[in-house]
């Protein structure tokens, strides 16, 4: 009866206009995810591709922002970001992980952003 | 101040998607939200329209935004193109684009809990168990619903010996079947038994689809859902369309379909749908001539595999040729043997079932709130 995914969150709120989401968990965790992550980091194949090396890195993002949050069966949900980026589902874990390494995260993709020759 | 209807009028004669009726008429303006000078303009469109119409689509977003800016104030707007159409606004019958259910709401009108049965293994009896399953539970005075989403090898109208094309009621839906206490509906009822599914994934995500919203299914208990086979778009389909309370896992006693069994158990896992048990069909067979016991496939392989999963095992049901022959026959034994030792057998596995189904009552499920500040 225990899933192994991640718990699902009590809590997922939009602040600051769309540009931030705080993902709480029962255990008391809370991770701010900022929209720029969410989006460049998406897990869709759009930006993940199938495989990592056909990852994409999407520049540009710096002050794009969320429009709408959809559940997806009970382990997910879809974002809406207002560049019509919707392919994304985002499932509990997923939160977890890039809560718990969003600073690794960030420098990773802004080291990627410079070796390109790309802006935020 | 910018406003919606200011938006929506300055939108109001661009032709549509279609390039001609305006968007005005046509209600393919979605959603506008609009922030400080910027807003937002969500458009519905057909699911195929980016695929067969590019340069039209392309087309429909610049004008959009150009008509968007002669509203007073608007800095600039962004098109955002959505292929869900909103249900409210759906004729009925009409398949929908992309069928997201409210987890926390009420996924299927009526239906208390959407049970999948499954196996990763083809083979296994998952059908026959599903089946006598569903006529055990209503046993138990429970409403029974049969959804048949194995629509590549449909078993039910078989299962359940109905071949009758279902009507369609006043609201497009069609009305599912009834046999042995349960309502049934499955693809089978509407296509020649021995025309060959021949479906892509997306077909198959709006086929299920349909069969769970563009169907009269009235007030449930319980919806039984027999699943195709394996980890597939099927599985996927439901465990994103619909909140379903759990899976039963079917599984022989043998290593091989318990590997299978495995993988179905931690791909519902990994989508946090909880395991409501695990059945072993097929546990042993008793000669009818001698009386003597075989374990064809090992025995208690399924009741370990459980322990070690560390989800409930919920009953072996044997090999036995009266289940065979009365599935074969559209008669499930827990139905027209309800005093035999078969139908009890069936019927423990189903008071097992709504015992665990009783802890995943709505209100002991985790609930998320969303909240947009």
């Amino acid at each position: 009866m225990i899933p192994k995914a991640a718990p699902t969150p009590s809590e997922i709120r939009l602040k600051d206009k769309g540009r931030l989401l705080v993902v709480s968990f029962p255990d008391g965790a809370s991770y701010e995810l900022p929209a720029e992550l969410l989006r460049v980091e998406s897990p869709s194949a759009e930006v993940q591709g199938h495989s990592p090396s056909e990852k994409r890195i999407v520049p540009g993002k710096k002050d794009v922002a969320i429009l709408r949050i959809e559940p997806v069966g009970r382990y997910a949900v879809r974002l809406t970001f207002d560049d019509g980026h919707d392919s994304g589902i985002y499932a509990w874990d997923t939160f977890v992980s890039m809560g718990t390494n969003r600073e690794g995260l960030f420098a990773a993709y802004l080291e990627a952003l410079k070796a390109r020759g790309l802006s935020r | 101040m910018i406003t919606k209807d200011s938006v929506l009028a300055a939108l109001a004669s661009v032709p549509g998607p279609d390039g001609r009726t305006p968007l005005g008429q046509s209600g393919g303006v979605t959603n506008i939200s609009v922030q400080d000078s910027r807003v937002f303009i969500a458009i519905t469109v057909d699911p195929a329209f980016p695929r067969t119409q590019p340069v039209e689509m392309d087309m429909l977003r610049k004008r959009v935004e150009a008509a968007a800016k002669t509203a007073p104030g608007v800095l600039s707007a962004i098109v955002t193109f959505t292929a869900e159409r909103p249900t409210t606004n759906a004729p009925a019958g009409r398949p929908k684009a992309r069928g997201q259910g409210d987890p926390q709401g009420d996924p299927v009108p009526g239906v208390k809990h959407i049970v999948a049965v499954a196996s990763g293994k083809g083979g296994v009896g998952k059908s026959t168990t599903a089946a006598n399953l569903a006529v055990s539970l209503a046993a138990l005075g429970l409403r029974v619903g049969v959804l048949d989403a194995d629509i590549y090898g449909p078993s039910m109208p078989r299962l359940f010996g109905l071949t009758a094309k279902p009507d369609v009621n006043d609201e497009g839906q069609l009305i599912p079947l009834e046999n042995h206490g349960c309502k049934v509906m499955s693809i089978g009822f509407l296509v020649d038994e021995n025309t060959p599914m021949v479906w892509r994934g997306p077909m198959v995500m709006s086929a299920l689809t349909q069969l769970l919203r563009d169907v009269a299914w009235g007030d449930l208990d319980v919806m039984v859902v027999d699943m195709p086979p394996g980890t597939g778009d099927a599985q996927l389909t439901m465990a994103q369309t619909v909140p379903l309370s759990g899976a039963v896992i079917v599984s022989t006693p043998q290593d091989l379909a318990l590997l299978d069994a495995r993988r179905g158990i931690a791909m519902f896992e990994r989508v946090n749908v909880p395991i409501l048990g695990l059945v072993e069909n097929m546990s042993y067979f008793v000669c009818p001539h001698c009386g003597e016991r075989s374990d064809i496939f090992a025995h208690g392989g399924a009741k370990r595999e459980a322990e070690t999963m560390n989800v409930p095992f919920l009953g072996e049901v044997p090999l036995e040729m009266a289940i065979r022959e009365t599935s074969d026959g559209g008669q499930p034994i827990a139905s027209t043997a309800p005093n035999g030792p078969f139908a009890a057998i069936y019927a423990n596995v189903a008071r097992e079932l709504s015992d665990q189904l009783a802890l995943t009552e709505p209100a002991a499920r985790p609930q998320l709130k969303i909240v947009v500040e």
